[in-house]
């Protein structure tokens, strides 16, 4: 893997088509090493498209994307972590059971898998779930433990869709603080979202609709530019320059 | 009923969305009749008797010729070695139809009072030898001249080349290879489709691939997950047919585990490739009908694959549960050795690794 490049993803001209929608159309976007980069864009705009172009899971009909400096595939995949969309986790086995499995899958022996599935659980503050199966949590408690599981192997870039889907205020201020402690310990955050209050707590911006970005910069920017008092506004104003 | 209406409404609409499992309603019992219908009909092949040629022209000889579903194999010598190397499913030794009385010190089968002809079988198909018996009893009863009914045919001295002289196949020591092949497949499609079914839509398998983890890792993986399932359910059935049924076991009881280990690993592959082109555990069910029954009905398990139509037999050839039920019945009725076995062995061989194939393939399919 090469450490000289600068950016985490660098992602240009990428286009994927499911049927007649198109999901990219022409994507390009770069995100750095160490920020948070929030994708903002309404549903079907090609946000979870987009990362799991970048976790290898889409054979992309043209452009060119590289993660950590590398193509998307096995050699960059322990480098990445991925937290899907809807809590992706064995519904029979424990919240400590799936952690232990997802830190196996990548590479981390017994003992470690151990001690680190014990530090995501106190971090998480879910130890007192840790030996129920996940069919037996709530909506946010499996955010929780698929966070776990997407941190468990240390990722140098984490993927996150939509992440904060379903949680409470409290608890999603507490994930969007641990996102922050990560960022400043030289993580590189994708996340995507389309609630716009959590644009700010985001290092930039990009907007996505329709399989293309629309503009990137902090959030400052990126209402002055639209001339907006919100990220709210500056996305619908941007938006609708781009359609008329 | 206005509820109860809408529930119903309900199910209708989301089949008539789910085109795929709509097609399966349809298909899967049009194939199933389709191959029942065939079956049970006449118009099956004959079964190949073998005859020498001083035999063809003897009154039995002819009158065997003309029964329904026999045809008539006239061969130079070697009856025996025909019958095992399976060029006929059996062979009429004696050559004239003695009367008790002329026969008498002629034939060893002839005894003062009765004299019966002498057919060779394998002693592996209890179909196939009813089936041959009964022609040659008939054709033995018309030389006689009696009319013939049903239950009142007359004798007729079977010899098994493959089982100990004088021993005959329970019904459940014919019926347990195939018992145990067709469970073992059942339960382990089962299991396997569906749980990967599950992988998929609980979206943990996209996760899987989006980690080091290589696709033969996966399938390497699911197979030692399962084995020990399969291996569990296959014990049992066999068990159960061996201790309590009494089922025969004549050879080496590990050449009947080596047999369904290539089974099971094939059927744990042909889940996982087959769970890919189902989009829920509706589809997924029914797929098990479509694929085990051809399989059950046209393997040789309750008719013999020799009676089945040309292009069939070619069909029931690919299948995997023909050749293990085929592999079975030779060691456990027959106490054949691997050699004995060793195509049998070879075709399991080829689907298992065929399944791996398919397996991978279906995996790098899987990035949409």
């Amino acid at each position: 893997m090469s450490t000289l490049t600068a950016a985490a993803i660098e992602a240009e001209g990428l286009a994927k088509a499911f049927g007649r929608t198109r999901a990219l159309d022409g994507l390009t976007l770069e995100v750095r090493r160490g920020e948070i980069l929030g994708l903002i864009g309404p549903n079907g705009a090609g946000k979870s498209t987009f990362i799991k172009a970048i976790a290898g899971l889409v054979a992309l009909d043209a452009g060119r994307v590289r993660v950590l400096g590398e193509r998307p595939g096995r050699r960059v995949a322990g480098h990445i972590g991925y937290m899907t969309q809807s809590a992706a986790l064995y519904e029979d086995l424990s919240v400590l059971e799936n952690i232990g499995f997802f830190a196996r899958v990548y590479g981390l022996s017994r003992v470690r898998a151990k001690a680190r599935a014990d530090e995501l659980l106190a971090l998480l503050r879910i130890q007192a779930k840790a030996r129920q199966p996940v069919h037996e949590l709530s909506g946010g408690q499996r955010q929780l433990a698929n966070l776990a599981c997407a941190m468990v192997h240390q990722p140098d870039l984490l993927l996150l869709d939509e992440p904060t889907v379903g949680i409470d205020p409290e608890l999603r201020r507490e994930l969007w603080r641990e996102f922050a402690a990560l960022r400043d310990a030289g993580v590189t955050v994708l996340v995507t979202t389309h609630v716009m209050d959590e644009a700010d707590r985001c290092d930039r911006i990009a907007f996505l609709a329709e399989g293309r970005v629309l503009d990137v910069g902090t959030a400052a920017e990126l209402r002055e530019r639209a001339g907006a008092a919100s990220v709210e506004e500056a996305f619908l104003r941007l938006r609708d320059g781009e359609r008329s | 009923m206005g509820r109860a209406g809408a529930l119903a409404l309900r199910i209708v609409r989301a089949f008539r969305h789910d085109r795929r499992t709509l097609a399966l309603v349809v298909i899967v019992p049009l194939v199933v009749m389709a191959l029942i219908g065939y079956l049970v009909g006449d118009n099956k092949e004959p079964l190949k008797v073998g005859v020498l040629t001083s035999t063809a022209a003897s009154p039995l000889g002819e009158a065997l010729a003309g029964q329904p579903g026999i045809d008539v194999v006239v061969l130079q010598r070697d009856l025996r070695g025909a019958v095992k190397r399976g060029e006929v499913v059996g062979a009429l030794l004696s050559g004239v139809y003695l009367t008790p009385a002329a026969g008498a010190g002629l034939s060893p089968m002839c005894t003062p009072g009765a004299c019966l002809p002498v057919i060779v079988v394998s002693g592996e198909d209890v179909q196939v030898e009813s089936a041959v018996v009964q022609a040659v009893a008939r054709a033995s009863a018309q030389v006689q001249g009696t009319a013939v009914a049903p239950g009142e045919l007359p004798g007729v001295h079977v010899e098994r080349l493959d089982l100990p002289s004088g021993s005959r196949p329970s019904t459940i020591s014919f019926a347990a290879p195939a018992m145990v092949t067709t469970f073992a497949f059942l339960f382990t499609f089962m299991l396997t489709s569906v749980a990967f079914l599950r992988e998929r839509s609980s979206g943990t398998l996209d996760r899987l691939l989006a980690s080091p983890i290589a696709k033969w890792e996966i399938l390497i993986g699911y197979l030692g997950g399962f084995l020990p399932f399969a291996a569990i359910q296959a014990t049992l059935v066999l068990g159960y047919a061996i201790v309590v049924l009494h089922a025969r076991v004549a050879g080496s009881l590990w050449l009947v585990v080596l047999v369904l280990l290539l089974l099971v690993i094939g059927v744990v592959n042909l889940g996982i490739a087959l769970s890919f082109f189902a989009r829920n555990e509706l589809q997924v069910i029914q797929f098990i009908p479509l694929v085990l029954l051809p399989q059950v009905f046209l393997g040789g398990l309750f008719w013999p694959v020799q009676v089945l139509w040309r292009p069939l037999t070619w069909l029931s050839v690919l299948f995997p549960v023909t050749h293990a039920v085929h592999a079975l019945r030779h060691v456990m009725l027959g106490g054949e050795g691997a050699g004995g076995i060793a195509t049998d062995l070879g075709a399991l061989l080829a689907f298992a690794a065929a399944m791996i194939l398919l397996g991978v393939l279906v995996l790098r399919r899987q990035r949409a």
